[in-house]
C-alpha cells in the first residue's frame, strides 16, 4: 500500500447525508459515533443531544420498537428541526437494533432535499401474509415512490419478498430489469441499480424490511458487505464469514472457494461483532481501498447476532 | 512450444488453463472451443444469477484480456463436429486445428424427461447462461406460473430464482422427499418446509405424464391427471455426460469417456477431464474434483508427477436463508452409528454417522457455520471416540469454549498507555494507524515510538494494528504463555500494569484465563509479575511456587533437599567452617560439597529437619544462600588489591558489596554474578548474567553471558570509574531486568529480545532514568530482603510445610 | 470387613491449592485440598520417578510433580500423557460442619503401578 492513499474522488454525491448511532445509557439514548459530512454545526448539536424512551425519532423507535420514517421537521416530533433545517436536512429514517426485547442501538440516517439526489430506503412490514410499505424516503423519484406505495410483496417475492422469506440480507444486483414488477420498470426508469435488503429484528412477533436502494448518480453506498456471524458456546459472536459484497473500485469481494473471514475486534466489521453494536466510521480512508467512512450494522434474529453488513462510502 | 487444443470452455478446462500459464506460460499455443458463445465462467454461480444476487460479469472467470495476454485463440459459439485422431487434427464447424495434445471437457448435457410435449416452446433446461436468461425473460413477463420438474440441487436453486424474480412456482418431485440424493427425511422436510415459506408449492411423489400445449407451453400433467397451468417449465432431472463426440472418435467410453490417475483417455495424446469423465466407474457433477482433476491434467502436461484420487464431497444449497449443508455418505447401516440433533424452535436439524469410530457422514439443516470442520473430521478420517458426547454440538463446543484475546484489548481505554518506554498511549497508536494508514510494526514504531524501545509491548502493538486494520494485518504469531491462555508473557505483564491487576484470582478473571486455577506454568510467572511490579503491595502466594522456593532449600531426586548458606562474595570463616561441619554431623547428613558459586553445599537433608539445620546455621550467622531460586544466586570473586599480584581494584569487596546489596531479590531467572580483580578473569566474570572486569581506569561492566546450555561471553555495557557507580549501574540492570523479563527467560535471552540499545537508552545514557531504576530496586528490596530460613526455622512461617499433619500407627491401620 | 477412617486434621491444616503429608504403614500419604475445597488423597510418589506429589502445584483438581513435571488427576490418581501411569487414590471425607477430615487406608482404590 502506499504511503498516502487518496480519497475516491468524488464524482457521485451521496444519497444519505448523515448517519448517527445512539445508544442506550441510563434510561436514555445518547450519542455514540456519526458521520455528518461537512455539516460541522450539526454535528456539535448532536453529540450534545440524548432523548428519552418515545422522545424525538430515535426515542420514537425505541418506544414503538419499530422502524420510523419522518419526512419535514418543522413541526413535528423531531428535536433538532431548527438545527436541520439550517444544515439542509429534511427527512430520516430511524433504525432499531434489538437484540430480542433489548435495545442496543438505534442508528438514524439524514438525507437533503433536492431535484438530483435519487434513490429509497424504505421500510416494509407484513400484513396478512403480504408485505407492504410502511414509509419511505425516495428523494427525486416521485414515480417509483407512487409505485412502491401501491406495490405488495407476496412472501419470497421481489427483495422485500425474498429477504422477508429468507430471514438475512440480500443484495440485488440490478433491480431495473428481469422483473415481474411494475416496480422494476419504474425503478429501471429512475435509475435504481443496486438493492440492499435487511431484516429488522423487533420485539414480537412483526416483521420489518428495511431496504437501501441506490441510483447510480446518488448511490447509497460505493461498496457493501454481508457477513453470516458464528457464535461460541457462550454465544459470543467469534467470527464472521463474508457472505456477499461489491465493491465498485474492487468489483465482487466474495469468492466460493476461499471463504473470507474476520474475528471478533478485528478492524470495523469485527467490532461491531464483538461489541453486537452499530457504528459509523469516519476514518477508513486508508484502510479501505479509499472509502473515507462506513457503517457497519449488526443484525439479530431470534435474540442472537446472526449477520453483520456494512456498506462503505 | 506445443499445441494444444481444448474442446470445451467450462470451469474445469478453465482452472487446467489457469494452471497451466501459471506454471509454464511458453509451453502451450492454445486453440480453445466453446459451443456456447463464450469464455468460462463459474456455472456454478448460474443460481445467484437467476435470482439477482449477482451479475453475469461478476462470475465470469475468465475473460478476453485474458485470453488476450495468454494468446488462446477462442472459438467460441463453434461446435466441434469430429476429432481425427489419425491425422491429430480437431474439425470444427469453421474449419480444422492441428493438435500435439487434445482435451476433451465437453461437459455434460441436462436429462430430458421423455415425454410428450417436451419440444414446446417455453420447456427449457437449466445448465448454461443462455438458459438462465431465458428464465429471467420468462418471469418478466406478467402473470408468469413456472413449473420445476425435479426437486434436486439445480431445480430447488431455479424455483427460489424464478420466485424471487415474480413468478408463481410449483416444484415437482418423483420420490418422497427433496434432494434425496443429498438428505436425509428429516432434513428433505426442513427444507421443504423453507421453501413453502417462500411460498413455493411443493409436490412430492409426483410424476410429470405430459407436457400440454398448442404453441407454446400451457399446463403440466401429472400421472394421477393433476394438471398444473405453466408459462415456463424447467426441467432440472439431472445432467448426463457429453461423449458424442469421443466415441465417434474411437476413444474408450463407458458411461463417460474413461481415464486414468493422469487424466489421459485410451489415446496418450488425448485428455479428458471434467463432468464427461469416468475414473474407476465413478462419474463427477460437483466442482471440488473437477478442479483437483485440472490440477493433475496441467501438471501432466507439463511433464510433473500427480494422480488423481476421488475424495469425500460436500454439497451446499445456494438459496440465501436455506442453510444445508451434506458431505460423504450417510446412508445409515450395520456398523454405523448415528448422533441426531433437532431443535425444532430453531428449524435445526443435524445427523452424523460413525462407522469404525471415524465420521463417515454429515447432513446438516440450519446453521451450517461447523460445515467446514464437519467435512475436515471426514476427509481426514480421524477418530472421535475421544469427542464422542460433543461431537454433535460442532467445533466451538470441543473443550472449552475459544476466548478471545483481542477483547481484552479492545476494552482498553485510548488513554491506557501501551508503550511505558516512551508513553505512547492506545489512542496515539490507533489513531496513527487510520491517519496515516500505517500497515507494519516497523511503520508503527517509525511514527509513533511505540514498541520502538525495550520491544516489551510489541505484542500488544501488534493486536491494536489487527483490531484497527482487520483481516488485512496479519501479525507474527503471539506466542502464548501456557494453554491456560492466548497472551503472551510480554501482553500478559504489560496488562497487569496497564490495568492495574494485583493478584493472580484477579488476573485470571480480567485476562479470561480459560483454567479456574491455571497450572504449573502460568500460577509461578503470574506470583513473580505480580511481585515485581508491585512490591510492598503483593503478597507472595506461596502455592504458587515451585517446591524449592517454597521450602527455601534444593529437592534432590530422592525427595530429600540440599542446603547451601550464603558466604558472601565467596569468603567465610573458621566459624562458618565450623558451624557447617557441626550440622552435617548432628544431622548425618550424608554428602558435603563446594560449589561452582564458591560456597559449600549440604546434601541428603530430610524436610523435616530443615528448620533445626536452618537454626543453627543462623545461629552461626549465616542466611540462606537462595540456591534453589529465581534470584540472585552467588557473586564469585577473585582476590583482587586485597592479596593479588595482578589486582587492579578490590574485587572481593566489590562483590561482597553487591551480594549484600542485592541478595534476597526475586528475579525472572536465576541471576549469577562474578567480579574479576583484572582481565585475567580469575572469577570468570565473562560469561555471568552480569560481570565486573576491574581495570586500572575502573570497572567494565559485563552482561548477558552463559554457561550452562548455551555457552556465551558477555556483551560489554559501559565502563564507569568508582564503585558507587559500578553498583548504581548493576543494580539498575538488574531491575530493568525485573520489570521486562519474561519469567524463566536468562539475562542473555532478554537482551537479544530487546536489543542493546534499548537497555542502553534505559540505563547507561540517562542517569536520571538509572536512578530511578536504582531506587525502584531499593525500593523492592525492603520487602525482599528478609532471611526465609530465619522465619521458617522458627516456625513462625509456614511450619504446615514440614510437618506431616497426622500420623497412623500400625495399630490403628490394622483395626 | 468394614471401611476404618482416621481422622487426620482440619480442612484448615491444609493451604488452599496446596498439600500436607500423613505417615502410614502403606507409607506417606499426600492429602491435596484445591481451590474449591475438595480434598483428595493419593500416595506421595509419582507414578513416573517417584517424586513427592505433595511438594508439587495443585491447580484446578491436578497437581504437577516437582520432579518432572508429571501432571496427575487427583481424583483417579491417572498421569495424563502417553505414558500414562497411576498412583493409589485413597478415599477422605469432610464432615460439612466440623470441617474434620477423615481418611480411609482399608479399600485403596486402583492398582500402584509407580515406574520405579
Amino acid at each position: 500500500m502506499s504511503a498516502v492513499m487518496e480519497t475516491v474522488n468524488e464524482t457521485t454525491r451521496p444519497f444519505i447525508a448523515v448517519t448517527e448511532v445512539w445508544v442506550p445509557k441510563d434510561g436514555r439514548l445518547v450519542w455514540s459515533s456519526g458521520d455528518y459530512g461537512a455539516l460541522a454545526d450539526f454535528a456539535a448539536i448532536s453529540e450534545k443531544q440524548s432523548f428519552a424512551k418515545g422522545e424525538g425519532l430515535p426515542g420514537k423507535a425505541w418506544a414503538e420498537a419499530r422502524p420510523v420514517v419522518l419526512k419535514g421537521f418543522d413541526g413535528s416530533y423531531f428535536l433538532r428541526a431548527e438545527a436541520a433545517r439550517v444544515a439542509g436536512l429534511t427527512s430520516a429514517v430511524a433504525i432499531p437494533v434489538f437484540a430480542g426485547n433489548d435495545l442496543k442501538a438505534v442508528v438514524v440516517v439524514l438525507c437533503g432535499d433536492d431535484a438530483e439526489r435519487t434513490g429509497a430506503i424504505e421500510i416494509w412490514h407484513e400484513e396478512n401474509g403480504l408485505l407492504l410499505l410502511d414509509d419511505g424516503y425516495y428523494g427525486a423519484a416521485r414515480h417509483f415512490e407512487w409505485v412502491s406505495q401501491h406495490t405488495h410483496f407476496p412472501r419470497g417475492q421481489g427483495l422485500p419478498g425474498g429477504v422477508w422469506a429468507a430471514n438475512a440480507p440480500m443484495l440485488l444486483r440490478d433491480l431495473g430489469s428481469g422483473y415481474r414488477f411494475i416496480r422494476a420498470d419504474s425503478a429501471g426508469r429512475a435509475g435504481l441499480t443496486t438493492g440492499l435488503g435487511l431484516p429488522i429484528a423487533v420485539p414480537g412477533r412483526r416483521t420489518y424490511v428495511l431496504t437501501l436502494l441506490s441510483a447510480r448518480g446518488t448511490p447509497i453506498a460505493r461498496r457493501f458487505e454481508l457477513w453470516n456471524v458464528r457464535s461460541s458456546r457462550s454465544g459470543a459472536a467469534t467470527e464472521a464469514v463474508l457472505a456477499d459484497g461489491i465493491c465498485q473500485r474492487e468489483g465482487p469481494l466474495w469468492d466460493d472457494e476461499h471463504e473470507r473471514r474476520v474475528a471478533a475486534w478485528q478492524g470495523a466489521v469485527g467490532e461491531a461483532l464483538g461489541s453486537g453494536l452499530p457504528l459509523v466510521r469516519t476514518d477508513t480512508a486508508l484502510l479501505t481501498a479509499g472509502y473515507a467512512s462506513m457503517v457497519a450494522l449488526p443484525l439479530y434474529r431470534d435474540g442472537v447476532l446472526a449477520h453483520v453488513v456494512a456498506w462503505y462510502y | 512450444m506445443q499445441k494444444l487444443v481444448v474442446i470445451g470452455a467450462g470451469m474445469a478446462s478453465g482452472r487446467v488453463l489457469e494452471t497451466l500459464f501459471e506454471t509454464d506460460p511458453g509451453a502451450f499455443e492454445v486453440t480453445l472451443f466453446n459451443a456456447e458463445p463464450r469464455g468460462n465462467y463459474n456455472r456454478i454461480m448460474l443460481s445467484p444469477v437467476l435470482s439477482g444476487e449477482k451479475s453475469f460479469e461478476e462470475i465470469v472467470t475468465h475473460d478476453d484480456a485474458w485470453y488476450g495476454a495468454n494468446r488462446v485463440v477462442c472459438r467460441f459459439g463453434e461446435k466441434v463436429v469430429a476429432i481425427d485422431r489419425t491425422r491429430k487434427v480437431v474439425v470444427g464447424e469453421n474449419g480444422e486445428v492441428p493438435y500435439d495434445k487434445l482435451i476433451v471437457a465437453t461437459g455434460s448435457v441436462p436429462f430430458i424427461v421423455p415425454v410428450e410435449g417436451r419440444d414446446l416452446p417455453g420447456v427449457i433446461t437449466y445448465r448454461d447462461l443462455d438458459d438462465t436468461n431465458r428464465m429471467i425473460e420468462a418471469s418478466a413477463r406478467a402473470g408468469g406460473r413456472a413449473v420445476v420438474i425435479g426437486g434436486g440441487l439445480l431445480g430447488l436453486e431455479a424455483a427460489a430464482g424464478l420466485r424471487l424474480r415474480g413468478m408463481e412456482v410449483t416444484v415437482l418431485h418423483l420420490t418422497g422427499h427433496l434432494m434425496d440424493r443429498q438428505l436425509d427425511e428429516a432434513a428433505g422436510y426442513l427444507l421443504r418446509r423453507d421453501l413453502e415459506k417462500r411460498g413455493i408449492s411443493v409436490m412430492t411423489r409426483a410424476s410429470t405424464e405430459r407436457i400440454l400445449g398448442e404453441n407454446q407451453v400451457e399446463a403440466v400433467e401429472l400421472a394421477d391427471g393433476t394438471r398444473l397451468a405453466a408459462d415456463l417449465v424447467v426441467m432440472a432431472v439431472g445432467i448426463r455426460p457429453s461423449v458424442e463426440l469421443a466415441k465417434a472418435a474411437g476413444l474408450a467410453v463407458n458411461r463417460a469417456i474413461v481415464v486414468d490417475a493422469q487424466m489421459r483417455t485410451s489415446d496418450p495424446d488425448v485428455y479428458a477431464v471434467g463432468e464427461c469423465v469416468e475414473f474407476n466407474g465413478t462419474l463427477f457433477g460437483l466442482v471440488a474434483p473437477l478442479y483437483e482433476q485440472a490440477k493433475i491434467l496441467a501438471g501432466c502436461l507439463l511433464g510433473r508427477p500427480g494422480s488423481f484420487a476421488v475424495k469425500e464431497l460436500s454439497t451446499k444449497l445456494k438459496v440465501t436463508g436455506c442453510d444445508l449443508f451434506s458431505a460423504g455418505d450417510f446412508a445409515a447401516g450395520d456398523g454405523r452409528e448415528e448422533i441426531v440433533l433437532r431443535d425444532p424452535a430453531q428449524g435445526v436439524y443435524r445427523r452424523l454417522v460413525i462407522e469404525d469410530d471415524r465420521l463417515v457422514g454429515a447432513v446438516m439443516y440450519g446453521d451450517t457455520g461447523d460445515a467446514n470442520w464437519f467435512f475436515d473430521l471426514i476427509r481426514e478420517g480421524a477418530p472421535v471416540s475421544a469427542m464422542r458426547e460433543t461431537l454433535i454440538f460442532g467445533q466451538s463446543y470441543q473443550g472449552t469454549a475459544p476466548l478471545d484475546p483481542m477483547a481484552a484489548v479492545a476494552a482498553l481505554p485510548d488513554d491506557a498507555e501501551i508503550c511505558g518506554c516512551n508513553g505512547v498511549c492506545k489512542g496515539k497508536i490507533t489513531g496513527a494507524i487510520t491517519a496515516k494508514g500505517l500497515t507494519s510494526l516497523d511503520e508503527v514504531r517509525a511514527h509513533t515510538k511505540a514498541s520502538a524501545s525495550c520491544g516489551t509491548c510489541t505484542g500488544l502493538v501488534e493486536q491494536l494494528m489487527a483490531m484497527t486494520l482487520g483481516a488485512a494485518y496479519n501479525p507474527a504469531a503471539v506466542k502464548p504463555m501456557c494453554p491456560c491462555t492466548d497472551l503472551s508473557h510480554g501482553d500478559v505483564r504489560r496488562l497487569i500494569v496497564a490495568k492495574e491487576l494485583k493478584s493472580i484470582p484477579e488476573v485470571m478473571q480480567e485476562l479470561e484465563w480459560k483454567t479456574s486455577c491455571g497450572c504449573a506454568k502460568c500460577r509461578p510467572a503470574l506470583n513473580y509479575y505480580l511481585l515485581a511490579d508491585w512490591p510492598g503491595e503483593y503478597a507472595d502466594d506461596d502455592q504458587s511456587r515451585f517446591i524449592n522456593e517454597r521450602v527455601h532449600a534444593n529437592i534432590q531426586k530422592d525427595g530429600t533437599y540440599s542446603v547451601v548458606p550464603r558466604m558472601w562474595g565467596g569468603l567465610t570463616s573458621a566459624s562458618e567452617l565450623r558451624a557447617i561441619a557441626d550440622v552435617v554431623d548432628k544431622f548425618s547428613i550424608p554428602t558435603v560439597k563446594c560449589t561452582g558459586g564458591q560456597r559449600i553445599d549440604m546434601l541428603g537433608v530430610k524436610k523435616e529437619d530443615l528448620p533445626a539445620v536452618w537454626a543453627d546455621l543462623n545461629a552461626a550467622g549465616m542466611v540462606s544462600g537462595a540456591a534453589y531460586g529465581k534470584a540472585l544466586r552467588t557473586v564469585k570473586t577473585c582476590v583482587g588489591t586485597d592479596w593479588c599480584r595482578f589486582g587492579t581494584q578490590d574485587s572481593t569487596g566489590l562483590g561482597v558489596k553487591i551480594e549484600r546489596f542485592m541478595w534476597g531479590s526475586w528475579t525472572p531467572a536465576k541471576v549469577k554474578m562474578a567480579v574479576s580483580g583484572c582481565p585475567r578473569n580469575c572469577a570468570e566474570a565473562t560469561c555471568k548474567d552480569v560481570g565486573v572486569i576491574c581495570t586500572d581506569a575502573g570497572y567494565e561492566i559485563h552482561f548477558a553471558g552463559a554457561a550452562g546450555l548455551d555457552i556465551k561471553g558477555t556483551e560489554v555495557l559501559t565502563q564507569v570509574k568508582t564503585e558507587e557507580e559500578a553498583l548504581e549501574m548493576i543494580v539498575a540492570l538488574v531491575q530493568l531486568y525485573r520489570e521486562q523479563g519474561h519469567y524463566l527467560e536468562r539475562i542473555y535471552k532478554w537482551l537479544k529480545r530487546v536489543g542493546m540499545e534499548s537497555i542502553r537508552a534505559a540505563i547507561v545514557e540517562d542517569a536520571e532514568k538509572r536512578r530511578h531504576y536504582f531506587e525502584r530496586f531499593a525500593y523492592s528490596q525492603r520487602f525482599a530482603q528478609r532471611d526465609p530460613w530465619a522465619d521458617r526455622a522458627s516456625g513462625g512461617v509456614a511450619p504446615h510445610e514440614f510437618r506431616p499433619m497426622a500420623e497412623i500407627s500400625y495399630r490403628e491401620a490394622a483395626e | 470387613m468394614t471401611r476404618e477412617w482416621h481422622r487426620i486434621g482440619l480442612l484448615t491444616d491444609i493451604p488452599r491449592r496446596g498439600a500436607r503429608c500423613v505417615t502410614s504403614p502403606f507409607g506417606r500419604i499426600a492429602v491435596f485440598r484445591t481451590a474449591d475445597d475438595e480434598i483428595f488423597a493419593t500416595e506421595d510418589r509419582c507414578p513416573h520417578r517417584g517424586g513427592p506429589l505433595s511438594q508439587g502445584i495443585v491447580h484446578d483438581a491436578s497437581v504437577t510433580c516437582p520432579l518432572h513435571n508429571a501432571v496427575i488427576e487427583l481424583a483417579t490418581g491417572f498421569m495424563q500423557g502417553p505414558e500414562g501411569g497411576r498412583v493409589r487414590v485413597f478415599a477422605t471425607r469432610v464432615d460439612p460442619l466440623t470441617r474434620v477430615i477423615e481418611l480411609s487406608l482399608a479399600e485403596a482404590a486402583g492398582v500402584p503401578e509407580a515406574a520405579e
